[in-house]
């Protein structure tokens, strides 16, 4: 019996052990990015030799770095814009009847995700080429929605599925016509939801990297795309300041989305 | 931009105008039409214009010849030693990178179910924000630490566990780990999402009929948590097979995406990466097949015991 209790103690060890060693783990590289932004050397090494802000003013001066942050905001709000609009919709219109129609949405807009992205990169550069979208704006906000768009919508079925649908009829009884129970009864009870959602839409934006290499030309460069070309020059801290501001740009997201909504909730809307 | 701007308010306006007089189904159809058609328009179609470009001659001053037909670009790709070397090495990667993601992934989603408070915040939190940054940083960030004069080797080192540095990148090594952490916290959410809805009192009601630990993990647990590591796996195997930043930054290995990126960008032979695409993708797809089935069987096997 003794010998069960000190077994189960050291399994008990063990697993805390294990899982704050992976907490640690999947924390190092952000916190090594963060770290390293402020080197007061132009080498990459983590923990820098010296601390400075030199690479921040660097940064600041950069006129290629602040365009490929202006593109980076263009098209993650242009993508969180189309992409909640369509993801909305669709989500409710499901919502409402349930049919064969709705039966095909769902694995169509669950595909692209699961398709690797320089595949689909490729396509979409081919295809663009087709239609003359090629080096524009919208070709990548379009890119985007396609990964974006799959979040909202999930986001929103669950949002709607929560939803008591009685408020709906009862104010369609009381003589609400559709737009005006849609935006009095059902949207103050998703308007969180929708936030959530074209949040996330924005996020991953912002972060995607592989399609917007493929699709943007020097003057709609992403901030991650530019990363990349940089990355493969020299390593140097100015990649680590961006990085910073993105990783920072992300916290703020996912602190917004847990004042909205939950941490928990968020997680599972993720997978 | 101006094009698609235009083109959703008016949609909008549409369905709005619409929803005063039509019945409850086509409202419903209404509403979905927009996102089927841009799934359609944005997603479908480019797939048969890759298919049928992959069908297309080569061209020697356009990317391809219009309105040829051809099987060229796949026998290329079929008999092509290098392409095949490059194929096997990316479905190595992805194979390695699964099975570490699944396990890892199975063991942090149980933490995290089984954690409370301010524990489980901060490991959800631990998993969101990777997920929620850019591939280009979760990939170059493992260069100064497992670099030959990295955090890592130096630490080594400086105890005394090595005499000389080890070059972990570029490297398998390197590229394995790159690519893990872009696909762990994918694979650890899809279990987690499943691990939420189940009852831990089943696992409880295992150990008081004596099963060890370990053994009703694998026995309770894993069973029912079968849909989540389907999911789990299929996205670490298609995103690792299809990896491009963490080799690419990480390891003296070529894999697919790196040489499709490569004919496509600097060679424009559109039909060789369309046909490569094409066949990559089957591949794939086949290979999911076979995981989804191999997994699901052993989701039963365990339901069994």
């Amino acid at each position: 019996m003794s010998s069960n209790l000190h077994r189960e103690r050291l399994e008990t060890a063990a697993f805390r052990a294990g899982y704050l060693a992976l907490l640690a783990l999947m924390l190092l590289p952000l916190l090594v990015v963060v770290v390293t932004s402020f080197s007061g050397t132009g080498r990459l090494a983590f923990p820098p030799e010296s601390y400075s802000l030199m690479w921040y003013v660097e940064f600041l001066d950069s006129v290629r770095w602040l365009d490929a942050f202006t593109n980076s905001i263009v098209i993650g709000v242009g993508t969180a814009l189309v992409a909640t609009l369509l993801g909305v919709m669709g989500a409710f219109g499901q919502e409402i009847d349930d049919g064969s129609l709705g039966s095909i949405l769902a694995p169509l807009v669950l595909i692209p995700l699961l398709i690797p992205p320089v595949i689909l990169g490729i396509t979409l550069l081919m295809y663009f080429n087709e239609v003359g979208l090629r080096g524009s704006y919208a070709s990548i906000v379009l890119a985007h929605t396609l990964w974006a768009t799959p979040l909202v919508y999930f986001v929103m079925r669950s949002v709607f599925s929560r939803f008591d649908w009685q408020q709906l009829d009862a104010a369609q009884d009381l003589g609400a016509g559709p737009v005006q129970s849609f935006v009095h009864v059902v949207l103050p009870n998703v308007k969180h939801g929708i936030f959530v959602g074209g949040l996330l839409a924005f996020i991953i934006s912002l972060q995607e990297f592989v399609m917007a290499l493929f699709l943007s030309t020097p003057s709609t460069e992403t901030i991650p795309v530019l990363a990349w070309t940089e990355i493969r020059q020299a390593l140097d801290p100015m990649v680590s300041v961006v990085s910073t501001f993105l990783i920072v740009i992300s916290v703020v997201g996912i602190l917004l989305a847990v004042v909205a909504t939950n941490l928990e909730w968020l997680s599972k809307q993720l997978s | 931009m101006a094009e698609t701007n235009s083109q959703f308010p008016r949609s909008l306006e549409g369905v709005r105008e619409s929803l005063g007089q039509q019945s409850g189904s086509n409202r419903a159809l209404l509403l979905m039409a927009p996102l089927l058609a841009f799934e359609l328009l944005v997603f479908v179609v480019p797939f048969f214009i890759l298919l049928r470009i992959s069908f297309a001659e080569e061209s020697s001053d356009l990317v391809y010849a219009e309105g040829t037909w051809t099987l060229e670009a796949y026998s290329s790709v079929l008999t092509s030693d290098l392409l095949w070397s490059i194929v096997g090495f990316s479905f190595l990667l992805g194979v390695v990178v699964t099975v570490l993601s699944v396990l890892i992934g199975l063991f942090y989603a149980y933490a995290i179910w089984r954690s409370t408070g301010l524990v489980k915040s901060l490991l959800l939190f631990s998993v969101v924000l990777p997920l929620l940054t850019t591939l280009v940083i979760r990939t170059y960030a493992f260069n100064p630490l497992l670099a030959p004069s990295g955090t890592l080797n130096e630490l080594l080192l400086s105890l005394g566990l090595i005499s000389s540095p080890i070059q972990f990148v570029p490297g398998t090594v390197g590229v394995v780990v790159g690519q893990l952490y872009i696909v762990l916290p994918y694979a650890v959410l899809a279990i987690y999402s499943v691990l939420a809805t189940m009852d831990w009192h089943v696992v409880e009601a295992a150990r008081d009929l004596g099963a060890s630990r370990p053994r009703s993990v694998l026995e309770v647990v894993v069973p029912q948590a079968m849909p989540g590591i389907i999911v789990a796996a299929v996205i670490s195997f298609a995103w690792s097979v299809g990896a491009y930043a963490a080799p690419d930054l990480l390891s003296g290995n070529i894999t697919f995406a790196m040489q499709v990126e490569g004919l496509m960008l600097s060679d424009m032979r559109y039909p060789l990466a369309a046909a490569f695409s094409v066949v990559m993708l089957l591949l794939m797809l086949a290979s999911i097949a076979i995981m989804f089935t191999l997994l699901n069987r052993l989701g039963g096997e365990f339901e069994l015991a």
